[in-house]
């Protein structure tokens, strides 16, 4: 982190300041009485942040310090002192959260908050009993108010989110700190606000696991229909307040329903207007993400929506392949084609609009999409005339009209894939490859696209590079400057020499 | 033929038909013996053939039996009883043997060959040795001594006199004088009497004879001398022969032309100078080895194997029909195969290629003469020169290449470049190769461009790997040298360096080759090494362009590999690579576009040969036309990332519709364009030139693939839009050409896609399959063990019926040989029998006689 920017030089004086903090606090330690002047310094030390002194240090020894005297109830033990480290243990608390976040310093300052909670949960301080639920609540205020998103630290959170205890605290602690105004309003807040309720996973694994982050917690188990009850009304409210909010937010809000909330939801059917307006009114991925919510209603709630394979087919342009959710698509596209009931001249437009986008696509999405071709002539048998048409015919010009939105009238079935042809002279070979598949027969059995999906081009570049073959052809005319002996451009073009 | 023949047959007559099939009847008719007679004259008697009649003649089978001679072969088998059994038979009941010890004692007449005599008498001589020569029995020499008339050969060598041979038997005769003095009463005056004159006469000769006696002794001592000397003399004038030792008459004219013919070559000199025309045939088979090869690189593993099926069939049936019902696909192959043209140029491309390139390459050829001649100027100029050492380095180098006249050719261009840098004296001829990177640009960096590349080209040359094992290092450590050494000049080159830069890189270009040359595994790791750091710059952020040096190396590539290939260790990753450069970046400034131009010619470059798709130079090519278009704010036109939709960036290079250009020069991209960053409105012009004429080299390059309509029509959208009124007349042109272009391969008509027609199944063909069924009702059916058995019982008896008769023959021979011994010595007995009466008759008859004479006395 921070310790690789510093020299040499200042390394060794920084170990050296670190061998001294950490004598100091275990004289203050293993003295009778707390030193409240030493403690004060610790406090101070660290609302400074002295150039040679990481803040992670400062924080973990104040870790262990309170650690300590929360254990041994220093903090109300005597009247006068306990008062004092109870006041500079509250403004450890306030330092803390401003740790919070910065960003080199989140996780180490969430880790000393949490290491905190633990114990005061073992050893309250002594109004307050159990749980220090308000230390979350300061913790997920800090996190909403931050002017920036603070993603390392909600990363970090999330790790915490898996125990239980804190899955059910910070759900509980949410619905009052849902922001007053609505979403359009304070973007910033609103969109820290739904990342945080993006952490809460209460997927089966995590409830199986049943982890909790306090061991007296263990007590009092994780009730699930009480919590999906908390977040339904935490999701109404998030609808309520969540009318004309901006292009990202609105995706946000997608993203938090389709992957936390649409499995708990009591009645999903409402969503349906919620999608609709979202499909019909955006393109690109939060028309997709729509398109996928509504395709969970469609699998769980039955319900219909005539017009979604043509809203589907025209999600694929050239562009898509430039945006975070084209995998999304490639997936939800490869299921809405899985039925074998599709009629045929609906399934034939998606695979000719499939290979034309793999003439303008980069190379690994251009792998994805001859394999789903395959893929869908695989399943389709009857579209196997697109590449073994029956009858001799004369030269044509394809019929099939790119520029038609409705699928079916796109006359794609009386086509041919020419474009996979074509890219059997891709340049790199795997693609090359790919497409080889309409020369012989086809395969048995379809391709798995799933690890295809993830694929960067930097993973092709790799592949190639591994490849074990290393003959290394070279050219068998002798360049004699620039220029290459036959087929030149550069210089060509170019007034280089 | 044969009909003309029949009718020929047929009109000779009716004659001739009938005496035919008489003669045929008549061969048929006849007995077998003639048959016999007519075979073979060894076999004189037609008598003694027996024929065994045939009742049933049976197809298939051989019949051994037909016929036999039975006189020949009972006469056979007496002849092979009389020697076994008659032996047996004549030695029984004897007790003494004959024993035949000879060597190849069973052989006989013609067997009994010399080396078998030799042996024989060896043995001989060996045995009578051992025996008789008791008194050598020690004797270790084993030699026997030769001997001639009882002495041995040494004895008789030792007293030889060789004088004795060629003593001259000196004629005791009288001389003439002396005969015609005393002869025939002779002169009157001799004052002497008869008996002092033949006194004297002896005394002469006696003192002659001493004389010649004594000359002969001398003479013998001398050659003994000169025998002895000579032995000393004999190895060193051993090599001389002998008519070299006799003085030679001065050759005249015809001994010096004979001589002439005689050394004069009779055959051809394995390695002599080749002719240019050979030299200029071997180049082109080495091309089209090189070639050949990088065409079948240039495949895919697939393609290949589908083409290859398809142009022959695998399999061919006995029973093919060869009605060539294969599809015929040589078509396509047509254009992959060789040819050269009339000056003998490879022309490996294809129809519409060579087209597009008439025009360049007569310009090229022109060139090309134009610099051959100026070339042998220089030539002999430099010969003039005869202290220019650079020179003849240069042509040293030439020699080392001389396989390649094309590549000298060339190399012979670039020294006329180079003469002006190599008179320099002030480069050293030879350079160590530099220890570290630091003192490598120090050496540079006194020198300008084209000095560098000189002291490059010295530095390999002394350097060489075949000159020192070190130096295989060293190589490599000056080629990554050179590597870093592009970088820094071109990783922040500003406008002024940057035409330098390239300069001294096309200088340097046939280095970076040679190098490459030397090792390429270790070179192309080394460049692949640097390629791979590149890669990593650049995914840290792939929103920005790859920096200059990345696309000088991606030229280096280009320059040095066989991109054609359809997988290459090298060129695959950086295809890759300049893909995702291309439709990731952004293009905001004028370095980016022309950066992008520059990764497109480069990939063209590449792809050139194989002629691949490269989807992202489409894209790119896209973009900047899609820049060049004025668009009003509200409207979009699609264009793939990372071209902006809409927004300022959508219209980069598009002029004001105030600004007019029509004035502006064709123009080339300038290297200045790829540092700066401030876009220009001649620069708009250039780049949007330039990508016309991209457009137009790239669809031509994938013109001929099915499908390329694809690829042109987006184009077709956004060249219509192009407004061109305020831009010159030379885009005028080239928009006129892409747009034509363009239009021609959108309207691409294809067929539709279908499998090739296989060939139909030929129905299996099955052999017959017979089985012997042997159903014989007079023999009940056996299983086949029983069988077996069966055949073997009735063999057994056949054979022991053979065997009963062959003894019963013995026996025959047997008592007939007794009978005979019967016969003869009762015989005998009855003739001794007789003589015994006779001889007694004779007795008695002798007696009677006496008694009657003694009577008669009596009386």
């Amino acid at each position: 982190m921070k310790r690789l920017a510093v020299s040499v030089d200042g390394d060794t004086r920084e170990s050296l300041a670190k061998k001294q903090l950490q004598s100091k606090a275990n004289s203050l330690l293993n003295a009778q009485n707390v030193d409240i002047k030493t403690l004060k310094g610790f406090v101070q030390l660290l609302k400074d942040t002295p150039h040679n002194m990481p803040a992670s240090e400062v924080m973990n020894t104040l870790e262990v310090i309170f650690k300590n005297l929360l254990k041994r109830k220093a903090i109300e033990a005597n009247e006068k002192q306990g008062l004092k480290i109870q006041e500079l243990y509250e403004e450890t608390w306030l330092l803390l959260m401003e740790n919070l976040l910065a960003d080199s310093e989140s996780s180490g300052a969430l880790k000393v908050c949490m290491q905190l909670i633990k114990v005061e949960a073992k050893h309250p301080i002594a109004p307050k009993k159990g749980w220090p639920i308000h230390r979350i609540r300061g913790i997920l205020e800090t996190l909403i108010n931050a002017d920036a998103t603070p993603t390392t630290a909600l990363t970090n959170y999330g790790k915490y989110c898996k125990n239980l205890d804190v899955l059910e605290m910070t759900l509980k602690l949410l619905k009052s700190l849902v922001p007053c105004e609505d979403f359009k309003d304070i973007p910033i807040k609103a969109m820290n606000f739904l990342s945080i309720v993006n952490l809460l996973d209460m997927g089966k694994s995590v409830l199986s696991t049943a982890d909790y982050h306090v061991e007296s917690a263990k007590n009092q188990s994780f009730n699930y229909e009480e919590n999906r009850k908390r977040l339904n009304e935490l999701w109404l409210t998030i609808m309520a307040k969540g009318n004309e909010v901006d292009e990202r937010l609105h995706r946000q809000i997608l993203v938090v329903l389709l992957e936390r909330v649409i499995n708990h939801l009591d009645d999903p059917i409402q969503l349906t207007d919620f999608l609709m307006d979202s499909l019909h009114q955006f393109d690109g991925p939060i028309a997709l993400l729509a398109l996928q919510g509504i395709f969970t209603l469609m699998q769980k709630q039955n319900i219909t929506y005539p017009d979604v394979y043509e809203k589907l087919y025209n999600m694929f342009y050239p562009r898509m392949f430039y945006n975070k959710y084209k995998a999304r698509l490639f997936y939800l596209a490869d299921i809405f084609l899985t039925s074998t009931h599709l009629p045929e001249n609906l399934v034939a437009a998606f695979v000719k609009r499939l290979a034309r986008l793999a003439l303008q696509s980069p190379t690994e999405d251009a792998v994805i999409m001859i394999r789903f071709v395959c893929n869908l002539l695989l399943r389709h048998t009857g579209l196997q005339k697109l590449i073994r048409a029956s009858h001799a015919s004369d030269e044509v010009s394809d019929p099939y009209n790119e520029t038609e939105t409705d699928p079916v009238k796109s006359d794609a079935i009386n086509s041919s894939l020419w474009e996979i042809t074509l890219l059997q002279k891709h340049v790199v070979p795997e693609v090359a490859n790919a497409a080889r598949f309409i020369n012989s027969s086809l395969p048995v059995i379809e391709f798995d696209l799933a690890p295809l999906l993830d694929r960067k081009e930097c993973n092709i570049f790799d592949d190639e590079l591994q490849s074990k073959a290393k003959q290394f052809a070279l050219n068998y005319e002798r360049p004699t400057n620039l220029a290459l002996p036959k087929n030149e451009f550069v210089t060509k073009y170019w007034d280089l020499i | 033929m044969r009909k003309t023949r029949y009718k020929t047959m047929v009109a000779k007559g009716k004659k001739a038909s009938a005496d035919a099939v008489y003669a045929k009847k008549t061969i048929k008719s006849a007995n077998p013996f003639d048959n016999s007679t007519a075979q073979s004259s060894k076999r004189g008697n037609p008598f003694d053939v027996h024929v065994n009649k045939e009742k049933f003649k049976i197809l298939g089978r051989i019949c051994k039996h037909d016929r036999g001679m039975p006189g020949v072969s009972r006469a056979k088998a007496l002849q092979k009883r009389a020697q076994t059994l008659g032996q047996q038979f004549a030695v029984k009941h004897k007790t003494n043997r004959f024993k035949d010890n000879r060597i190849g004692k069973h052989l006989s007449g013609d067997q009994l060959t010399e080396s078998v005599m030799n042996a024989r008498y060896l043995a001989e001589k060996m045995s009578q040795v051992r025996s008789n020569q008791k008194a050598e029995k020690f004797n270790l020499n084993d030699d026997e001594l030769l001997t001639h008339r009882g002495q041995t050969l040494e004895e008789i060598e030792q007293y030889r006199d060789e004088r004795s041979d060629d003593e001259e038997l000196d004629d005791e005769a009288l001389d003439a004088d002396f005969t015609a003095a005393a002869h025939f009463g002779g002169e009157g005056d001799s004052a002497q009497d008869r008996q002092a004159a033949i006194d004297e006469m002896i005394v002469e000769q006696k003192r002659r004879k001493n004389e010649i006696a004594k000359e002969k002794d001398e003479v013998y001592d001398l050659t003994e001398k000169l025998d002895a000397n000579y032995k000393h003399l004999l190895p060193l004038v051993a090599k001389a022969t002998k008519d070299e030792q006799d003085p030679k008459p001065p050759p005249d004219a015809y001994d010096k032309l004979l001589k002439e013919m005689i050394f004069e070559p009779r055959g051809s000199v394995a390695d002599k100078l080749i002719n240019p025309d050979e030299l200029v045939k071997q180049e082109a088979a080495r091309l089209e080895k090189l070639e050949n090869e990088r065409l079948r690189r240039m495949r895919a593993d697939g393609e290949e194997d589908e083409e290859a099926s398809i142009a022959k069939p695998k399999h061919r049936s006995a029973d093919d029909l060869d009605d060539g019902y294969f599809l015929a696909v040589e078509d396509d192959e047509g254009d992959d195969t060789l040819a050269y043209d009339l000056d003998g140029n490879l022309g490996t491309h294809l129809n519409g290629k060579k087209e597009l390139k008439a025009e360049g390459n007569e310009n090229e050829d022109n060139d090309e003469e134009g610099e051959e001649e100026e070339n042998e100027d220089s030539d002999q100029e430099s010969d003039s020169e005869v202290d220019n050492l650079s020179d003849l380095k240069e042509s040293d180098s030439e020699s080392e290449q001389e396989e390649a006249p094309k590549a000298s050719k060339k190399k012979a261009k670039k020294s006329e470049n180079t003469i002006p840098a190599s008179l320099d004296t002030s480069i050293p001829f030879t350079i160590k190769m530099p220890k570290t990177y630091d003192d490598f640009t120090e050496l540079l960096s006194k020198h300008a461009t084209a000095q560098k590349a000189t002291i490059i080209e010295r530095i390999i040359k002394c350097n060489h790997p075949k000159l020192e094992g070190v130096n295989r290092d060293n190589v490599v450590k000056l080629y990554s040298f050179l590597l870093q050494y592009l970088k820094d000049s071109f990783e922040d080159a500003n406008e002024q360096e940057i035409r330098e830069h390239f300069q001294l890189l096309s200088k340097l270009m046939p280095h970076f080759y040679e190098l490459t040359q030397l090792n390429p595994e270790r070179m192309s790791n080394t460049l692949l090494e640097v390629i791979k750091e590149k890669n990593g710059e650049f995914r840290k952020n792939h929103k920005m362009y790859a920096s200059l040096e990345t696309l000088v190396y991606f030229k280096l590539v280009a320059n040095l590999y066989s991109t054609s290939d359809f997988r290459h260790p090298v060129v695959t990753p950086c295809f890759i690579f300049m893909q995702h450069v291309l439709s990731r970046s952004r293009v905001r400034t004028r370095q980016e576009i022309s950066m992008g131009l520059f990764l497109v010619t480069v990939i063209l470059e590449f792809v050139s040969q194989s002629k691949r798709l490269v989807p992202a130079v489409f894209n790119f090519l896209q973009g900047i036309v899609h820049m060049s278009i004025p668009k009003r704010d509200v409207e979009q036109l699609e264009i793939t990332p990372p071209f902006e939709r809409d927004g300022p960036l959508s219209k980069l290079l598009a002029l004001p519709a105030n600004q007019e250009c029509t004035k502006l020069k064709p123009q080339q991209l300038q290297p200045s364009d790829l540092v700066t960053q401030t876009i220009t409105p001649d620069f708009k012009v250039r780049a949007l030139d330039t990508s016309l004429l991209l457009i137009k080299e790239a669809l031509q390059l994938v013109e001929e693939h099915v499908g390329a309509c694809y690829l042109a029509k987006p184009f077709l959208r956004l060249l219509s839009r192009l407004p061109l009124e305020s831009y010159p007349e030379h885009v005028h042109l080239h928009h006129k050409e892409a747009t034509e272009l363009v239009e021609k391969l959108a309207a691409q008509k294809m067929k539709l896609l279908a499998p090739a027609a296989k060939k139909p199944k030929a129905l299996r063909l099955l052999e017959p399959r017979f089985e012997p069924v042997y159903d014989d009702k007079r023999r009940p059916k056996m299983s086949k063990a029983k069988e077996e058995r069966a055949k073997l019982l009735h063999k057994i008896k056949r054979e022991k019926k053979g065997a009963i008769r062959e003894i019963r023959r013995d026996t025959a021979f047997v008592q007939e040989l007794k009978l005979k011994q019967t016969l003869k010595s009762d015989k005998e007995r009855h003739e001794k029998v007789k003589r015994i009466y006779q001889e007694a008759s004779v007795q008695q008859g002798e007696l009677n006689e006496l008694a009657r004479a003694k009577k008669k006395k009596k009386f």
